[in-house]
């Protein structure tokens, strides 16, 4: 965002993490963007039964440039896997995405030509959530733990630290092609 | 099978005299005498249910799951063992409600004693009982006691498991062993429920062909000790495939989930292994999952290999046959596919220059080259397993098809039966001869070729007959004259000639032109019209017109440093000449492609991995010269040894070198139907062995031996048969030992000690059975025998 | 009600509703049980002495719509038994990101050695922890059990087993406990 890229790593930065974490974390607004089955129980979370409310993320923002959380919910097309990657593109930083019910994560059971084999080939996933479609129950654990993980990020300096951190052990990982059975 | 039915015998179709004519259901049709009315029905597309019945083993009826209700008959009849006469009215299940309640109850009696553990049964899923119990059983049995149990499974042999208490009786398994394979180790015992399969007590169903019993059981009574609940049949997918082992080119069916083989059956092909196949083919796939596997190329710096990246090690290479400059020579092992063959023909004599390239093991002589360029290579489909079958005779010369072509042997053992004579010129009778009901006519290693020349005129007159085959064995390039004396017998009497090598790759490779004075197509280098017709086809200005080097002379040339660079693939140190490690170790650069880290990568500089046959599609040429295709079941991110060269090629100056299997396959095909010279047969003299103290040994290597290609498989390792030595019985008065005593054969180089059998072999000659080529030598070598302890 | 009261009685409707029970359920702070037949997560039982009742047929992966199991099974033996009879279950996964939770799976089971618990708190940020393992789904141990590899009880076969003598009470019930208690 700039300050925080400036500022030592130390005391500091720690704190102004700490509260940038807790005011990301409170205030989530996801874009309106549903694809399938999952946009149903995805509604019925925003409605007045769950409340999303509750976690300051009642606007579904119907503008990419004014969300930062993006929900997929449903299988993704071949055809939509563009526009999809387009609206994350206008998604102004930073920003989440929240893989919601087996299709979106891995394509589920349309193992086929016509589905992308799980978003994450076309965008960075933060949360994995399983469920066909998940309950909202669901939807919101995989928020709340989307919150913690916003709570812990990392910044400036630091985020740099944890970014070589993750590369070393992406290097060091079994290669998919040797793993065995459903890892594979 | 002709068959036509009364609605469509017209004009066109005469109805024959050897013609019965029959309705079945109703619907009237004509078979030729002697068709069982299972087949008949069959051909009317009538399912009749069964369990016994297997079109080529003999009928039996024993599981009498196929009766059915023939007018004039009494009681419903047995479908797969009544032959269809004259005016018979049958009627199956579909249209008689007595042949259908005669089927409902023999398969609830089936059932009252078989177990309902079909979740856990490797049979569950494309079971014909099950199926069968699924689409005609009834959903309950009247039978409410215990049901009959066994302590399961038993080992019939290491590999071979049976279940008893899932046994129906059908027989199929010991008609198997005993109609086709030849061998009956395996008997229904005792009688009534309690009847089970069963061995003689010290005698396990060590068959070479015993998988096959495995793949026609019914049910899931017998089952494989590697295979068993590895998977289930739902969960695989199933690839043509044929098999890498030998030479003989069955079809088989890969079998595999996940990107791994978990087993293999034999495939129908009624042109080569009908529905059979050996427990080679069938169980040795183990080594694609062996830890030797090579994964990433290697190159040496400072002594030791290490992994490289693809780059670095094409420059590596590159450079090291650069700077051969032309004097490299290029080695093949038998696991090449046709494909992978011609590209080493092309690269070596388009990219290195040279005719420096041998296909050839250990033992090969310049005899067998001129005999193979003369007449085998680029001939085409030769002598076929049909010609074998409706030979009036077969004579067999160092080649014993039970070790080294099995599915020869079956093949013959169906000929023998239908009264082909087979003969044997062999240092002993032995057991697959016996098999095959067959004649020996003795001859110790080395004389091979006298034996030939003196044959008797009334065995000559039957290789005068239309029709006749002479099967050659590779072992015979190690007796000198022999292949001379063979193709001399085949001009004089007609006879059809077949080369039947022991490695799958061999055939292809000779096609192909990996051999020092022969192009692809059997085109001689020596012929200007050769050259010029084979640069044509490689769009190149020409190819090498020198004579290159075989093996043994390469491998001289590399430690007189005349030849700088080996480009080896697929070869093993055991496949080398006596001494190689020298020549290796004098090379100066050694460039390897292989699938597997052996002795011989660890002379290499670069190593580059490669995909084993599975693991790509390509085919293979078997020893008849057909074309026998496999696809690919495993998905692999290693290369074709064709595309290695490819780019190998591109990295040293020749681009466009061909590495698609189809292409290059079709490219090969330009060569065929060379009409221009050819190499002129081999005319060698015979050289009776010298002689000298001791015995001269017979030995040929068995189908189960200690190989890469057999490793990571002990079920099936155990099968394999003991090492043997055979006497005859006036050498073992001489020596003073008995049956089963220990003997000790003592050769140059060490020496083997194995339990005597006495055999029918040849004054003068001792067989070792098993490899004894490690310790002792080739055959032909004198060896001393004595009783262990008293030598 | 003449018209110029209209939007008052439209307050009214807001007013009213303030004393009305609230429908928002406070999900994280308290968590409603599911219906009974509610389909979470999947739970690998055993019989009341330990041994686990998957035999490893795999006809749970084969009737996945989804491809979401993969089964290997093994040959039990003498000295190391994990279930009754002959074959037991060596690697069993059930991939959770391809799982529809449709309950197939339940239908083919043959020893009812698969059933469906109710929690479904499964989100993770990545996708190979999602990918649970056998060690993941074995039911816990409860009192009596006792961990395998060990050896049927003395005097029994397997048909013992599968005719149910070894069956807990509960398992007849079809819900194994809430998310409260399984978690």
């Amino acid at each position: 965002m700039g300050l925080e890229e400036q500022l030592p790593s130390g005391f500091m930065l720690t704190t102004v993490e700490k509260f940038a974490g807790w005011a990301r974390s409170g205030s989530l607004w996801p874009a309106t963007f549903g694809l399938a089955c999952c946009a149903i129980e995805m509604m019925a979370t925003g409605a007045g039964r769950y409340d999303l409310a509750r976690f300051g993320m009642e606007v579904f923002r119907a503008s990419p440039r004014q969300a930062d959380l993006m929900i997929v919910a449903g299988r993704v097309s071949q055809k939509m896997a563009p526009v999809l990657r387009q609206i994350y593109d206008q998604m102004a930083e930073p920003k989440w995405v929240i893989s919601m019910g087996a299709c979106a994560s891995s394509g589920g059971m349309f193992n086929n030509y016509a589905i992308v084999q799980g978003v994450d080939h076309i965008v960075p996933v933060d949360i994995y959530l399983p469920g066909c479609p998940p309950r909202p129950e669901q939807l919101m654990d995989a928020i709340l733990k989307l919150h913690e993980q916003i709570k812990n990020e990392k910044l400036g300096a630091q985020r740099v630290e944890w970014q070589r951190e993750l590369e070393a052990s992406a290097l060091t990982a079994i290669p998919t092609s040797d793993m065995k059975g459903l890892l594979r | 099978m002709t068959v036509t039915t009364a609605s469509t015998s017209g004009d066109t179709l005469e109805p024959r005299p050897d013609l019965v004519t029959l309705t079945i259901d109703g619907v009237e049709t004509s078979v030729p005498k002697g068709t069982l009315i299972i087949r008949a029905a069959e051909q009317l597309g009538v399912a009749v249910p069964r369990f016994c019945d297997h079109p080529l083993l003999d009928p039996v009826a024993a599981c009498r799951m196929c009766l059915i209700e023939v007018e004039g008959m009494p009681k419903p009849q047995p479908a797969c063992a009544v032959t269809c006469s004259d005016g018979m009215v049958v009627k199956t299940q579909m249209t008689s409600a007595v042949a259908g309640e005669a089927q409902r109850s023999v398969m609830e009696f089936l059932l009252i004693n078989h177990p309902l553990d079909c979740p856990i049964c490797d049979k569950g899923g494309e079971c014909p009982l099950q199926n069968q119990a699924m689409t005609s059983g009834q959903g309950d049995t009247r039978f409410d006691g215990p049901k009959r149990t066994f302590p399961k499974p038993i080992n019939l042999s290491a590999q071979v498991l049976l279940d008893r208490e899932r046994c129906v009786s059908c027989a199929r398994c010991t008609r198997f062993a005993e109609q086709i394979a030849g061998d009956p180790f395996i008997e229904l015992l005792e009688r009534g429920s309690q009847q089970q399969v069963g061995i003689a007590d010290d005698v396990p169903f060590n068959s070479y062909y015993s998988g096959n019993t495995i793949q026609i059981c019914p049910v899931g009574a017998l089952t494989s000790a590697m295979y068993r609940f590895r998977s289930r049949p739902f969960d695989l997918a199933s690839t043509p495939t044929a098999c890498e082992h030998c030479a003989s080119g069955c079809s088989l069916r890969t079998d595999s989930r996940r990107n791994a083989v978990m087993r293999r059956l034999a495939a129908v092909d009624p042109e080569v292994n009908e529905e059979w196949n050996c427990d080679k083919g069938r169980f040795a796939f183990r080594y694609l999952e062996s830890d030797r596997r090579l994964t990433s190329p290697l190159v040496r710096e400072g002594g030791e290999l290490r992994p490289a990246s693809w780059d670095e090690a094409l420059v590596a290479a590159a450079n090291g046959l650069k700077t051969a400059d032309g004097k490299t020579g290029t080695v093949t092992g038998g696991r090449l596919m046709v494909e992978d063959a011609y590209a080493f023909s092309v690269f070596t004599r388009r990219v290195l220059g040279t005719n420096d390239i041998d296909f050839r093991p250990k033992g090969s002589s310049p005899e067998e080259e001129q005999f193979l360029a003369a007449r085998v290579a680029g001939r085409g489909l030769g002598p076929t397993y049909a010609d074998l079958e409706g030979a009036p005779a077969v004579l067999l010369v160092a080649f014993e098809p039970e070790d080294e072509s099995p599915i020869v042997l079956l093949r013959l053992r169906k000929a023998a039966k239908a009264g082909t004579r087979v003969l044997a010129v062999a240092p002993a009778a032995s057991r697959g001869l016996a098999k095959l009901d067959g004649t020996w006519i003795p001859s110790v290693p080395g004389s091979e070729a006298t034996a030939l020349q003196n044959l008797a005129p009334d065995v000559v007159d039957l290789f005068g007959q239309a029709g006749a085959v002479v099967l050659v064995g590779e072992r015979a390039a190690a007796s000198p004259g022999l292949l001379t004396a063979v193709g001399e017998l085949c001009d004089r009497t007609g006879a059809a000639l077949g080369w039947v090598p022991r490695r799958a790759g061999d055939r292809g490779a000779l096609d192909a032109g990996l051999l020092p004075t022969l192009l692809p197509g059997g085109r001689p280098v020596a012929d200007a019209a050769a050259r010029v017709d084979t640069a044509a086809i490689w769009g190149a200005a020409e190819v090498p017109e020198t004579a290159g080097r075989d093996l043994p002379t390469m491998l001289k040339a590399v430690e007189d440093r005349e030849i700088s660079a080996l480009l080896m693939a697929g070869v093993q140190l055991d496949d080398l000449p006596d001494g190689a490690e020298a020549a290796l170790r004098a090379a100066e650069f050694v460039v390897v492609l292989d699938t597997h880290d052996h002795a011989v990568v660890q002379f290499a500089d670069v190593v580059f991995p490669v995909a084993a046959a599975p693991e790509k599609a390509g085919s293979f040429v078997n020893w008849e010269g057909r074309v026998r295709p496999s696809s690919q079941p495993l998905r692999t991110s290693l290369m074709t040894d064709a595309r290695v060269l490819s780019v190998l090629g591109a990295e040293m100056g020749v681009a466009g070198l061909e590495s698609d299997p189809v292409a290059l396959m079709a490219q090969l095909e330009e060569f065929s139907g060379w009409e221009g010279a050819r190499v002129s047969p081999p005319s060698v003299a015979g050289a009776p062995p010298d002689p000298g103290p001791g015995l001269l040994l017979a030995t040929w290597r068995p189908l189960l031996e200690a190989t890469h290609l057999q490793s990571g498989e002990p079920y099936l390792a155990a099968t394999a048969r003991a090492q043997e030595v055979w006497l005859s019985t006036g050498e073992a008065r001489e020596l003073g030992a008995s049956e089963g005593d220990m003997i000790t054969v003592t050769g140059a180089s060490g020496s083997v000690t194995a339990p005597l059998v006495l055999a029918e072999v040849a004054a003068g000659a001792v067989v070792v059975t098993g490899n004894a080529h490690r310790a002792l030598g080739a055959s032909g070598v004198r060896v001393q025998v004595a009783v262990e302890g008293q030598g | 009600m003449p018209s110029f009261l209209d939007p008052i009685a439209g307050f009214g409707v807001t007013f009213t509703t303030m004393f009305r029970k609230v429908t928002t359920e406070e999900y994280p702070e308290e968590r409603k049980p599911m219906m009974p037949r509610f389909h979470g997560r999947h739970v690998l039982n055993r019989y009341s002495d330990g041994l686990e009742r998957c035999i490893g047929c795999e006809l749970c992966a084969w009737a996945c719509p989804a491809d979401a199991i993969y089964v290997e099974g093994a040959a039990n033996t003498d000295e190391e038994r994990f279930s009754p009879g002959e074959r037991y279950g060596r690697v069993y996964q059930i991939n959770y990101l391809r799982c529809i939770f449709c309950g197939m799976c339940l239908e083919a089971c043959p020893t009812r050695a698969l059933t469906m618990s109710h929690e479904y708190e499964l989100a993770d940020n990545n996708r190979a922890d999602l990918i649970f393992e056998k060690q993941d789904l074995l039911a816990p141990m409860s009192s009596g059990m006792v961990a395998p590899p060990h050896a049927m009880a003395s005097g029994t076969t397997e048909q013992n087993y599968y005719a149910g003598e070894f069956d807990r009470p509960e398992d007849s019930a079809a819900p194994t406990g809430t998310a409260e208690e399984s978690r």
